[in-house]
């Protein structure tokens, strides 16, 4: 029987509780958004006593299943004002799931607001909180390596981390999670969670697995069976079995530029003429000649290892990857085309705290206003680190793409629900602008990520440049990925369940031999439905209409270079992506 | 006919000059080439591809017309 471990931030109790009877099929992100449509006002102050900040390892966490070991994390969000869900990779989810604990709940509010502290929770699911008030301030690295310090050197842990732009409340901060190496560079990025870990007065949560094996499964046999078929799926597909383990998530530079989809100096091109300084090719030569590593894992049991370590001139570690997403944001968004640069700032937002995502666009939009000249590399890190100064400056920065735009006067703020969008532009690829519009989550390309038949030919094609049919497409896929989050799948096995049959198949043949009941293709999708009626209710309550699940205006009026292209997915087509909403509710008798 | 040929990722190996770096070269092809034709002559392994041409996707049996960019890549993913 799984457990919820509640951590009282007021009275500074830790209580082990039985999951609810109504959530055993739970985990990820259904659970986190469970528990914060259950127990947190949907009018809440994200940063107040009345938030709840849930972690939760995947259905399938702890477990030897591949690709399963993604973290989710769940508050009422301080950037949106509705339900979050950020996941993360690294190890922390599969450290929780061995411990038998469905979700950790962070609640209350510490009544000395300049106290900071560590939960600690030891293998044997005991736990306390320990006072680290030196550790405010500190950088991500920094508290990563004061936590071994306190550690014994036997000891096998992950950790969950805050950095100093999360202590100070800024809505684009994130939730550091260590990878294999103990590295705290994988994040829970998305929609200000740092600030509302800081507002609880965590600093750190440190999980202990040491001596645990993997959790059982109900039928060993038959999960061996559907996990063979599974991983060599996985290992096959070319997506995932080459492109990614060669080149990195930043493959996709150069065939989102070439789609013309590729978002260059805010949004104002499709295509970037610096992109072969910031291409997966070019990564990849650089690293192995800076004695980098190319190919490895987030966490234990990945079989795809995108991830990859920069290494700066001098062959020391800088960063993790960067990511596409980071690369596009603080590369192209900017106008900067040194991967070094990139890599520099990307590095301080990992170590502060901070979405690179949101971060890019934000220094974009900075730049628009003319404040600094796009492409000027020094004046990004040094605006970037205005955040955590407390100036006014810092301060618009740190709370994101809109914030800034809005002081700063400028006229196209590329957000959804207050949140930056990612690095694909929905006039170009439109499938990907029905996700951005409609999600739960703000604009969030992995919440429906329509890439995959708009531009890549996986799971289909669908023109990206027309409308017809990307709502749909959306739909679907943003039901997928709630049950791929659900089940604590890194998102990129996607690409092979999209296209082989067998693979979707292995997934209910998986989570059928592990919990010994029938899971059928239909009760998965019920829960990534049922993961989404949470999320949209919660916002409704909170008060997002329509009228928010729209792209911001520009989109629909300015054409975009190269192919000049506008995004003219209707709103009526807009507002049926989540048509299944009431019966969902209906069947779960919430409203 | 000129053609600029952008070959990306395990493919970028196949230009005839077999020189790294940038990833397009202005190739001559026969008037009325197809994509097809252009794949036999650089000799791309027989595996799945993702083809634009002028930053639109294209079908291999597409004719190429002079000034045209043909971009190849190998399936590809990420985000």
């Amino acid at each position: 029987m799984r457990e919820i471990m509640r951590v009282n931030m007021s009275d500074l109790s830790i209580k082990l509780e039985p999951l609810p009877a109504g959530w055993a099929r739970y985990g990820g992100r259904v659970l986190t958004s469970a528990i914060i449509f259950t127990e947190v006002p949907a009018d809440a102050d994200a940063l107040g006593a009345d938030n709840k900040l849930v972690f939760a390892p995947g259905f399938l966490g702890g477990t030897n299943t591949p690709n399963g070991g993604r973290l989710s994390v769940g508050a009422k969000s301080p950037l949106t004002g509705g339900l979050k869900e950020s996941n993360s990779g690294g190890q922390a989810a599969h450290g929780l799931g061995k411990l038998g604990l469905a979700a950790v709940i962070v609640e209350g509010k510490p009544a000395d607001p300049s106290a900071a502290y560590m939960l600690v929770i030891e293998a044997d699911k005991t736990a306390k909180l320990e006072r680290v008030d030196a550790w405010k301030g500190m950088g991500n690295y920094a508290v990563a390596e004061a936590i071994k310090a306190t550690r014994p050197a036997d000891d096998r842990f992950s950790t969950i981390t805050n950095g100093p732009a999360g202590e100070m409340g800024l809505r684009a901060s994130g939730i550091a999670v260590s990878d294999m190496k103990g590295y705290p560079n994988r994040f829970a990025g998305r929609g200000g969670l740092g600030a509302v870990m800081g507002s609880k007065g965590l600093k750190a949560i440190v999980v202990s697995d040491k001596g645990l094996s993997n959790v059982e499964h109900a039928d060993k046999e038959a999960f061996q069976a559907a996990m063979k078929v599974f991983a060599n799926a996985l290992t096959s597909h070319p997506v995932s079995g080459q492109g990614l383990p060669t080149y990195g998530t930043n493959v996709l530079a150069n065939i989102i530029n070439e789609a013309g989809g590729y978002p260059t100096r805010n949004f104002s091109d499709g295509r970037f003429e610096g992109v072969e300084g910031i291409s997966g090719e070019k990564q990849r030569e650089t690293t192995l000649e800076r004695g980098g590593n190319v190919k490895h894992g987030c966490h234990t049991g990945c079989v795809i290892q995108c991830s990859r370590y920069w290494y700066d001139k001098d062959g020391h570690y800088k960063t993790k990857g960067p990511e596409y997403e980071s690369a596009w944001s603080l590369g192209a968004d900017c106008g900067i085309s040194d991967m070094d640069v990139v890599a520099e700032l990307d590095y301080t937002c990992g170590d502060l705290g901070l979405d690179t995502i949101e971060m890019g666009a934000t220094l974009a939009v900075y730049m628009d206003s003319g404040a600094i000249a796009f492409g000027d590399g020094d004046a990004a890190l040094a605006t970037l680190k205005e955040t955590v100064t407390g100036s006014e400056l810092g301060k618009a920065i740190g709370d994101g793409a809109e914030a800034t735009g809005i002081k700063y006067g400028v006229a196209h703020i590329p957000v959804v629900k207050h949140q930056a969008l990612p690095a694909y532009d929905p006039r170009p690829i439109q499938g990907i602008g029905v996700t951005y519009a409609t999600s739960t989550q703000g604009a969030d390309h992995t919440a429906g990520y329509a890439i995959t038949a708009n531009v890549l030919a996986v799971g289909g094609t669908v023109d990206p440049l027309k409308p017809e049919g990307q709502a749909a497409l959306s739909q679907g896929l943003q039901i997928a990925t709630g049950m791929l989050d659900a089940m604590g799948f890194c998102i990129f096995v996607a690409f092979p369940v999209l296209d082989i049959p067998e693979a979707f198949g292995a997934i209910a043949d998986m989570v059928s031999a592990h919990t010994g009941e029938t899971w059928d293709a239909d009760a998965l999708m019920a829960i990534g439905k049922e993961a989404l009626t949470y999320e949209r209710l919660f916002n409704q309550h909170a008060g997002f209409t329509a009228a928010d699940d729209r792209l911001p205006a520009f989109f629909k009026e300015v054409p975009l270079p190269p192919h000049n292209a506008v995004f003219t997915v209707t709103d009526a087509e807009l507002d049926s992506v989540f048509d299944f909403v009431p019966e969902t509710a209906a069947g779960l008798g919430i409203s | 006919m000129i053609v600029d040929v952008a070959l990306f990722a395990s493919l970028a190996s196949f230009q005839p000059d077999g020189l790294p770096g940038r990833h397009s070269r202005p190739l001559e092809f026969p008037e009325g080439f197809t994509i097809s034709q252009v794949i036999s002559a650089l000799a791309l392994p027989d595996e799945p591809r993702v083809i634009f041409v002028n930053g639109r996707h294209a079908e291999e049996s597409t004719v190429l017309r002079e000034g045209d960019r043909l971009a190849i890549f190998p399936p590809v993913g990420g985000g």
